[in-house]
């Protein structure tokens, strides 16, 4: 039983650390003190785009197919096929592109970092920088903090773009229950401006979080090439787990049990 | 990684067969590390994208009972399945690639083949075999949770939970359920052979293992969501009785 409870324990001991770690980040950004690196922070951004982007797209897209076929034929059960597009607008909008995002950006963005910091401090880099008075803190994780809010929010929108017409292709053009025209006329009218930008938060919450805890592990890894692979596979575990808990209290707050939905009482 | 599939499937079935040991302890130690992310994430996304969401969407049509039927579509038929390997991918996967990436590193690896013992039979077919077996099993505690999911936003609707489990005890069926446990079970294959290709042939010192975890998980959830995509829908179009009308 204690093995059996070594996960949550672990966590609970470095969930203060990390809280004490990442506001020490936020105050850098918050202070403007980046700033002073901002040309580190355009390389950042630059990087999260060539190396990054495609591939959260490409998880997007097949999810957004998924949404369409598991939307098309669970409302040929209800009796309404041509409904398809409230499933997929939901699916895609307020639920799975953002927790796709998370899952993509834990793996890709967020271990990439754990794994780059992380051999920074094992090859005594850190410690050089501090040598040179560049706070390590602000240099390496406030930038990359700064870098990834430029360019993820846009990241995500074309995101959500690709979602949609992923779910569009599988359920108009590979399930073809219902015309194109009637599939988008559902889609458009149930979902709103606000819910974009519901959606836009919860996937924001979740990268700010990822970010952060990549930021933890990679700057605190130690014990030589095998700390740097345990710190990465830590930082998924709390990543998964992170991204699974923003979602569902995200879609908590802002849809609850109110669908807003332009039929219905 | 295919060279490395059909190797690790060819040695695990000719004899001899000295993993025992070894996969004991990979099971245990999967499992371990496993059930408390996977509780979590599976109570958290049942409550959330089937439950609430779909609950929304059914009080539209005043049919809320349906949502037990929903539950058999999302739950054992497509969520359980992903997020158990997203997360089996994500915590034991990951932890797989940085150990034998370690190993590999430090020329243990090496080592092994020196003296004569074949690392794919002692390593990477016992991960691949534990990895199968926990994932598939992990698919049953997943739809347990996913479900206690699903319970919890039915009372949050203030509905009674009677309807829900007639209709979804109503649309449950075997194939469904076969069909849930046989392709976790492939994705536990996929992943842990992502996994061990990744880990075994690290290179670089310190950065080449970050490298090699970081590049082993995107392409395990690329592979999982692919393969998830195909056999969803190869297994509805085969088996058009489970897409009739919810009862």
């Amino acid at each position: 039983m204690g093995d059996l409870l070594a996960v949550p324990r672990g966590w609970l001991e470095s969930f203060g650390d990390i809280v004490k770690f990442t506001s020490r980040i936020v105050a850098d950004v918050a202070s403007l003190r980046v700033f002073k690196y901002f040309g580190e922070t355009l390389r950042q951004a630059g990087i999260l785009i060539v190396s990054s982007t495609l591939v959260i797209w490409g998880l997007v897209f097949i999810i957004g197919l998924q949404c369409g076929i598991e939307g098309a034929y669970f409302d040929q059960s209800t009796g309404t096929p041509a409904y398809a597009g409230v499933f997929a607008a939901w699916c895609d909008l307020r639920e799975l592109v953002p927790l796709c995002f998370g899952y993509m950006m834990a793996a890709k963005v967020g271990t990439g970092i754990v794994a780059e910091i992380g051999s920074m401090r094992i090859s005594d880099e850190i410690d050089a920088l501090e040598v040179m008075g560049i706070s390590g803190v602000t240099f390496l994780c406030a930038t990359r903090l700064l870098g990834s809010m430029l360019v993820l929010p846009f990241v995500y929108l074309c995101s959500i773009g690709a979602g949609f017409f992923a779910s569009y292709l599988a359920v108009v053009q590979q399930i073809g229950d219902v015309s194109s025209g009637g599939y988008f006329l559902i889609f458009w009218q149930f979902q709103n401006p606000p819910d974009v930008l519901f959606s836009l938060i919860k996937a924001m919450a979740m990268a700010v979080v990822i970010v952060l805890v990549g930021c933890y592990y990679g700057y605190n890894a130690s014990g030589g090439p095998v700390g740097v692979g345990t710190a990465t596979a830590k930082s998924m575990v709390f990543n998964i787990v992170s991204v699974h808990l923003i979602g569902m209290l995200g879609t908590q707050l802002f849809w609850g049990t109110n669908p807003r939905a332009p039929i219905g009482g | 990684m295919m060279i490395l599939t059909g190797r690790t499937i060819v040695s695990a079935v000719t004899p001899p067969y000295p993993y025992g040991a070894e996969f004991t302890g990979q099971f245990l130690f999967a499992l371990r590390l496993c059930w408390f992310p996977l509780l979590v994430s599976t109570v958290a996304f049942g409550y959330e994208a089937p439950g609430l969401q779909a609950a929304n969407f059914l009080v539209l049509f005043g049919a809320l009972d349906r949502l037990g039927g929903f539950f058999v579509l999302a739950s054992i038929r497509e969520f359980a399945p992903f997020v158990d390997a997203i997360v089996l991918a994500g915590v034991a996967g990951t932890a797989i690639t940085a150990d034998l990436g370690a190993r590999r590193i430090r020329e243990e690896l090496d080592a092994l083949e020196v003296l004569g013992v074949d690392p794919i039979k002692n390593l990477v077919v016992p991960r691949f075999l534990a990895l199968m077996l926990v994932t598939g099993l992990f698919d049953i505690y997943a739809l347990l949770f996913g479900i206690f999911g699903g319970v919890l936003a039915t009372l949050v609707n203030h509905e009674p939970l009677g309807p829900f489990w007639a209709t979804f005890f109503n649309n449950a069926s075997t194939t469904d359920l076969w069909g849930s446990v046989v392709k976790t079970t492939l994705f536990g294959a996929i992943i842990a052979v992502v996994c061990c290709y990744k880990g075994m042939t690290a290179s670089g010192g310190a950065e080449g293992v970050g490298r090699a975890v970081n590049q082993a998980v995107v392409i395990a959830f690329l592979a999982i969501f692919a393969f998830n995509y195909v056999f969803t829908q190869v297994l509805l179009a085969t088996h058009p009785a489970l897409t009739t009308i919810i009862k």
